[in-house]
């Protein structure tokens, strides 16, 4: 059986209940699947969990973290939440979009970067609180964003 | 065990009330409302999600939501009749719900038996302060050839989700996205599949899920709803017929607590349109030599029927369907036995009268502490409605075995009469050693029998009796036939008489009395067609068997009938004819044709009688049967196991309603995973089936819980497959 | 100077995420102590130190788990569910505690699941904080290695397993039911209580949830004792918290302080006050969810019924500072746009309340809405409020309707000038909203509220 199958049922082992995994599988076949869930996903997911691909689809889409759509290679994602806002998280959205050449909400023609704005990420002290790729940058002003999307063109 | 009664006040009215019964019922139980659009307490527990229902409750500072609440002694609680603040929290909840709901009554389907119509009329805001455009969707989209979705209309008050997680338990409609981009869905725009997905249109408060086969078909007041029972399978599901101009033009479900809870599947609710079907028998049939058919008065029908029969003296044999009312199986009976007297009948299934000794209401299915299930029919495709009280004994806390090849225990194929013997001898192969220790532990315990029986449920009688004996448990056992009145049928037959005999092996028969289309499609019947001089048939629909007859009769549905069925359970029921069918009533015509032969059989069933008596308790019966003898299994061979599954959804009805052929069976053949992989097939795949000399490709559909050496294939998909197939990956 | 380390302790001074200098500072001596101690002695420490929860709630620890049936009187397991989803706008506490003291925090989870019985202790840790994620595993391996969790705690003969869960992005899994929920594997949506999770919580048996803040304080009331403890703070707010300093304030940050500590001292004497020499404007005390303050009240006390008297809440103690660019009808739009993207749709007030006062504040903030239109968004706030199934509704209608109360005459303005006095000069101009924001995966059903 699939390697993602194994998986899954090796974390599901954790919980008192298979169920309880969900979204820990549901991470994992995003990983598999370049960073999204396609409905095979969800069949395999709900598979290894003795569960519907309706049902995974319906959790997956409570979350903001499950992407049902294609995403780029690199995510950033920019915080617009109050605390952030007020020290200019505005500027650093459109200093992004400038950078990289697409709206919020979108992915670079060219695949590599998905910029979207998020909500409160809990670093408020140091805002604008960017995370890029999962990994937050904090405090992020205007001007650190070319340097930013500079390494991100350069990585791999 | 007796209930505590509490005392509550609800508007200033004391009520007497059990202990920890929901405050919307006991509001109710004193003629007063509480709103309510999402509480539904046979989804169960309450979700508290809609807030119609908002109550003051003293003691509490904010608004509660009265359908999560439960009587509890000194509760006062006010409802928008007499306290401003509910009034003004529900006016505050309708004005939400209505907020982005597009009021478009005229042409919504629910108009005049809309619950959101009625409570907004009763309790909500005479305008809209709403100024700014509603939300919008595609609208109506089909979730399912039987079913219309219109997102605009939803108020997501989750009930048909929760039909579908919690009581269907499918997993097939859902809720997706969060917050105001919520919506009802199916995975992928797949069609909502499953058997009971019909029961959401019934649940739905507002206009948001119609049926395709009601859509723009009627208006609340140019109906009528005529109570009578499904007659599609044995469950015995009470229904309204809805008629509009003498036509039937919906079922819906008519909540009998011990029976189906209200629910009903799809085959039941949406099979009605057959009986207009293009190519229904309305008029007797006379072979004349050389001619063929000809159209008949009933009259020639009946001399012929009648010279056909006295030719044959008592070589005469009656083929029953089991879908025959009690009454028609009992004039069928006598005409057979006292004018031709004749002892040969095919009975759809044999039934031993000793099983009226652990006869209990399907109820009592969901308070059993243990139910076995035996057999290699799956319980959902002979008896949906008891597939349904196992979930909900599984979701009580009992503990569900099902002894099958793909059971928790994986039992081979025909094992079935065996496993009952060894659990009763207590000598028990190692894999049932521990269902051998549930059945003696429990006091309260709940056997099906799933599968053809021809010693008439003896097998699955004999364990329960030894339970009951040995184990000082109360057993009750549900044998499922595989016609609807598959107890009802036998029974009469019996009542006449103790006989019965086989027709000869071969060499010509008399006369053959087909009685009803599924009979008709028996290859035994066809068999006999073949030796019998005069074939008499009864059959709505044409088929091979009734080119073979020599007089045909209009047959009708159990819509158009009046008479008893007897359940899977025992309980006698009442069939209520909702419309005239276009020939003769069939029992009219069996009294007209007893006369003939001098006998007085009553054309009318009697209206309402000791025969529709409530069951009988158990212990006025004793179990007297001899233990049965197990056959041993089949002998291993080449190839695998097969399984040939009789689906739900089969049938001379069923095929002829379009919007029901996806729920139909797959061509696909059902492997275990270990077979499906030693041959390197892959889910989905098709693959070649061999069984002597007849080859057909089917889709591979991958078990993990079916037993190795074991495929399981649909009736309709196995025609000319053996005991044995041979499953080849093609080109290799 | 108010600053008042007990949870923060030491992690200035040395590396407190590895077990060895953890110990040295004499960490994980208050679980052994515990360990040699009855459970009920354990719990009357938490008593009477009077801790109050810091999640948001504030209901008293030691309370919440005597509610709690003992493992001899019931047949189910008890679970202990830490709640690490940390997610109300402003609030960054949580993540310090889990980056900077991740083994204090994990032996109070162990003391915790102890005193009530617990063999199992669930950590849900929101699903974005990933680096804190990785540091709290590392030290649970460490704890795991040194016996401290696992079968046979310190030879003991108490059990315990410990699973860190992970969140997926959704705010309302912090709160309580809707965290057992999405731990069970479901969309995050609130219960109706009773039955409470101290009877009927994670997989229908009793359950203590606490804060990821509240459990750290733990080894701490065991190693002063609670008597002690509960001597810190002031009456009816015991102790010390973590706050999170945020917004236009010169030094942002968290700063450890005894409860009772005035708004001045942490946001003028720690941190620094107000930058860009811009005027004080306006206070939001507990995070988003709770009603605002203005300058004149920058003297009210950090403590629950300091608070209360303001007319305010002390909530997860999150305190975000607003100077004279922000425009109050913006800052309405943005409160409110938040909750709107997070209520889980359960319930009809907050589902469609939310997205209303979204439309009716982008209304009033583009200086096209009528007077009539200014009432109508009081109106529905109040008819939010109270009506909901969980408390995320009122969490949106509070604090709008405290900014018209406390604003009116800003809110005032922009329908009487019918355009925004701030004239795009707003901090908050233009700010772009995750509701805003095309969402490719809603497939085009996502439809942004309007009032075209
Ligand atoms: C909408 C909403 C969000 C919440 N978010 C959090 C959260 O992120 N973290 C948290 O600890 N408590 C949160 N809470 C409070 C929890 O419901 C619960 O009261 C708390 O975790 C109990 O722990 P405590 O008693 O230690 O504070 C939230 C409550 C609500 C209504
Ligand atoms: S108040 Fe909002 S978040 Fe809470 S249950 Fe209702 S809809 Fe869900
Ligand atoms: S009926 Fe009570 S909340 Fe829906």
């Amino acid at each position: 059986m699939s390697a993602l199958y194994d998986q899954i049922r090796t974390v599901a082992s954790e919980y008192p209940e298979s169920r309880s995994a969900v979204l820990p599988a549901l991470r994992l076949a995003q990983a598999e699947h370049g960073g999204w869930l396609p409905p095979e996903a969800f069949r395999e997911v709900a598979e290894a969990l003795e569960l519907t691909p309706a049902y995974c689809h319906a959790v997956a889409s409570f979350y903001d973290m499950f992407h049902l759509e294609p995403v780029g290679k690199h995510m950033v994602e920019v915080c617009t939440n109050v605390s952030c806002a007020l020290v200019g998280a505005q500027q650093v959205v459109e200093a992004f979009e400038r950078e990289l050449g697409v709206e919020a909400g979108g992915t670079t023609v060219d695949g590599e970067v998905t910029l979207r704005t998020v909500e409160c990420y809990g670093g408020c002290g140091w805002g604008t609180v960017v995370s890029v790729d999962h990994r937050y940058r904090e405090p992020v002003r205007p001007e650190d964003v070319p340097a930013i999307v500079r390494e991100l063109r350069h990585a791999d | 065990m007796s209930v505590e009664l509490v005392t509550v006040t609800i508007d200033d009215r004391e009520i007497q009330a059990p202990k920890g019964q929901g405050m919307v019922e006991t509001a109710a139980s004193a003629g007063i409302e509480i709103p309510v659009f999402c509480y539904e307490p046979r989804l169960g527990a309450p979700v508290g999600a809609c807030r119609m229902c908002l109550c003051e409750v003293e003691g509490m500072p904010k608004l509660q939501a009265a359908c999560t609440l439960t009587a509890q002694d000194g509760m006062v609680l006010k409802t928008a009749q007499t306290s401003k603040q509910a009034a003004e929290g529900q006016d505050a909840v309708l004005e939400f719900i209505l907020l982005n709901h597009p009021l478009d009554c005229p042409d919504c389907d629910k108009g005049g038996e809309c619950p959101l119509q009625d409570l907004t009329f009763r309790y909500g805001p005479g305008k809209t302060r709403m100024q700014f455009p509603k939300r919008t969707f595609d609208k109506p989209i089909p979730i399912s050839p039987l079913i219309a979705l219109d997102r605009e209309r939803c108020i997501l008050c989750y009930r048909c989700t929760r039909f579908s997680e919690n009581v269907a338990e499918d997993g097939q409609l859902v809720a997706v996205n969060r917050g105001a981009q919520s919506i009802i869905a199916t995975f992928e725009d797949e069609p909502y599949r499953a058997p009971f997905s019909g029961n959401v249109l019934e649940l739905c408060p507002v206009g948001a899920l119609t049926s395709t086969t009601y859509r723009f078909r009627a208006r609340p007041w140019e109906i009528q709803n005529v109570p009578t029972v499904c007659g599609m399978c044995p469950s015995g599901c009470n229904v309204w017929a809805t008629t509009r101009e003498g036509k039937v033009a919906r079922i819906l479900s008519r909540n009998h607590p011990e029976v189906h809870e209200g629910w009903t599947c799809d085959k039941g609710r949406f099979t009605y349109d057959h009986l207009r079907a293009p190519d229904r028998i309305t008029a007797p049939l006379v072979r004349v030599r050389r001619r063929g058919f000809e159209e008949s008065s009933y009259d020639a029908a009946l001399d012929a029927a009648e010279a056909g029969l006295r030719e044959a003296g008592s070589s005469v044999v009656v083929a029953f369907s089991g879908g025959e009312t009690v009454e028609q199986a009992k004039a069928l009976t006598r005409i057979v036995r006292e004018a031709c007297g004749s002892e040969m009948a095919l009975l759809p299934e044999e039934w031993d009268p000793g099983l009226e000794a652990f006869r209990s209401p399907l109820s009592a299915i969901r308070d059993a502490e243990v139910c076995l299930v035996l057999g290699d029919q799956p319980v959902l495709e002979r008896s949906p409605i008891v597939d349904l009280w196992l979930r909900s004994a599984r979701r009580a806390g009992a503990e569900v075995i099902q002894v099958n090849p793909a059971g928790d225990v994986q039992a081979a194929p025909g094992s079935a009469a065996q496993v009952a013997a060894s659990l009763r001898e207590g000598d028990v192969p190692t894999e049932l050693k521990a269902t051998g220790k549930r059945l003696r532990s429990a006091k309260r315990i709940a056997l099906i029998w799933s599968d053809d029986d021809p010693s008439g449920g003896r097998h699955v009688g004999a364990l329960a009796n030894d339970l009951h004996e040995n184990g000082k448990a109360d057993v009750s056992v549900y044998v499922l036939p595989r016609t609807p009145n598959g107890r009802g049928v036998p029974a009469a037959w019996y009542e006449a008489g103790e006989g019965r005999s086989e027709p000869p092996e071969e060499g010509e028969i008399g006369a053959l009395i087909v009685s009803g289309d599924e009979a008709a499609y028996d290859p035994r019947v066809a068999e006999l067609a073949g030796r019998a001089r005069f074939v008499l048939t009864t059959a709505m629909f044409q088929s091979d068997l009734t080119a073979w007859s020599h007089v045909v009769v209009p047959g009708t549905s159990y819509l158009e009938r009046d008479g008893t069925m007897v359940n899977l359970e025992g309980r006698k029921q009442r069939l209520r004819r909702a419309v005239i069918p276009a020939g003769l009533d069939e029992l009219e015509f069996l009294s007209r044709l007893g006369e003939r032969f001098g006998l007085d059989i009553a054309a009318w069933a009697a209206p309402t009688a000791e025969e529709l008596a409530d069951l009988p308790p158990g212990d006025e019966f004793a179990w007297s049967s001899p233990d049965p003898q197990a056959p041993t299994g089949k002998a291993a061979g080449p190839g695998l196991d097969l399984v040939r599954v009789r689906s739900l959804f089969s049938g001379a009805g069923v095929e002829r309603i379009p919007q029901l052929q996806f729920q139909r069976p797959a061509p696909e053949i059902e492997l275990a995973f270990d077979d499906a992989e030693s041959r390197g097939i892959a889910p989905g795949e098709t693959v070649r089936v061999l069984s002597n000399g007849t080859s057909r490709d089917l889709r591979a559909r991958l078990n993990r819980k079916l037993r190795v050496g074991v495929a399981r294939v649909a009736d309709e998909h196995a025609a000319g497959f053996e005991d044995r197939v041979q499953v080849e990956k093609i080109g290799a | 100077m108010p600053i008042r380390e007990l949870l923060l302790q030491g992690a200035d001074e040395r590396d407190l995420t590895k077990r060895e200098e953890y110990e040295a500072a004499g960490g994980y001596k208050s679980l052994r102590k515990a360990l040699g101690m009855e459970r009920q002695a354990v719990l009357d420490e938490l008593l009477a130190a009077n801790v109050r929860g810091r999640g948001g709630a504030g209901f008293p620890m030691g309370r919440k788990a005597s509610f709690l049936p003992k493992p001899e009187d019931t047949p189910k397991p008890i679970y202990l569910v830490v709640n690490a989803d940390e997610s109300e706008p402003g609030t960054f506490k949580d993540r310090e505690i889990m980056l900077r003291v991740p083994h204090l925090f994990i032996e109070g989870v162990i003391t915790a699941a102890y005193t009530i019985g617990s063999g199992t202790a669930f950590i849900y840790v929101r699903g974005e904080y990933l680096t804190e994620f990785e540091v709290l595993k590392a030290a649970l391996e460490e704890a795991r290695e040194a016996g401290y969790v696992g079968k046979d705690v310190l030879g003991s003969g108490f059990d315990l397993t410990i699973v860190v869960h992970r969140g997926a992005g959704a705010y309302i899994c912090g709160e309580e039911t809707g965290l057992l929920e999405s731990l069970e594997g479901k969309r995050g949506q609130p219960r109706t209580k009773p039955p409470f999770p101290a009877i009927s919580g994670l997989y229908a048996s009793p359950t203590l949830i606490n804060n990821v803040e509240t459990l750290a304080t733990v080894p701490k009331i065991l190693e002063m004792g609670g008597a002690k403890y509960a001597a810190l703070g002031v009456e009816n707010s015991a102790g010390t918290r973590v706050f999170s300093l945020s917004g236009n304030v010169a030094r942002g940050g968290n700063y450890e302080l005894e409860l009772g500590t005035t708004l001045r001292e942490l946001i003028y004497d720690l941190g620094g006050g107000i930058p860009d020499g811009r005027e004080l404007k306006a206070i939001i005390p507990g995070g988003s969810s709770v009603p605002v303050l203005n300058a004149t009240e920058v003297d009210t006390p950090l403590d629950f019924d300091s608070m209360a008297q303001a007319g305010s809440m002390l909530g997860s103690g999150a305190v975000i500072v607003i100077d004279d660019r922000c425009c109050m009808v913006q800052l309405g739009l943005r409160v409110a746009q938040f909750y709107m993207h997070e209520s889980c749709g359960k319930c009809t007030p907050c589902r469609e309340g939310t997205r209303w006062m979204v439309q009716l504040l982008r209304k009033i903030e583009d200086g096209e809405a009528t007077q009539g239109e200014l009432d109508v968004l009081l109106d529905v706030c109040d008819r939010i409020l109270g009506n909901c199934l969980c408390p995320l509704g009122d969490a949106a209608a509070m604090p709008v309707a405290s900014y018209v109360a406390k604003f009116r005459e800003e809110y005032q303005r922009h329908i009487d000038e019918g355009a925004c006095p701030f004239g795009g000069e707003s901090s908050l101009e233009g700010v772009l909203a995750p509701v805003d924001q095309h969402h490719a995966h809603l497939r085009g059903q996502i439809e942004v509220p309007t009032h075209a």
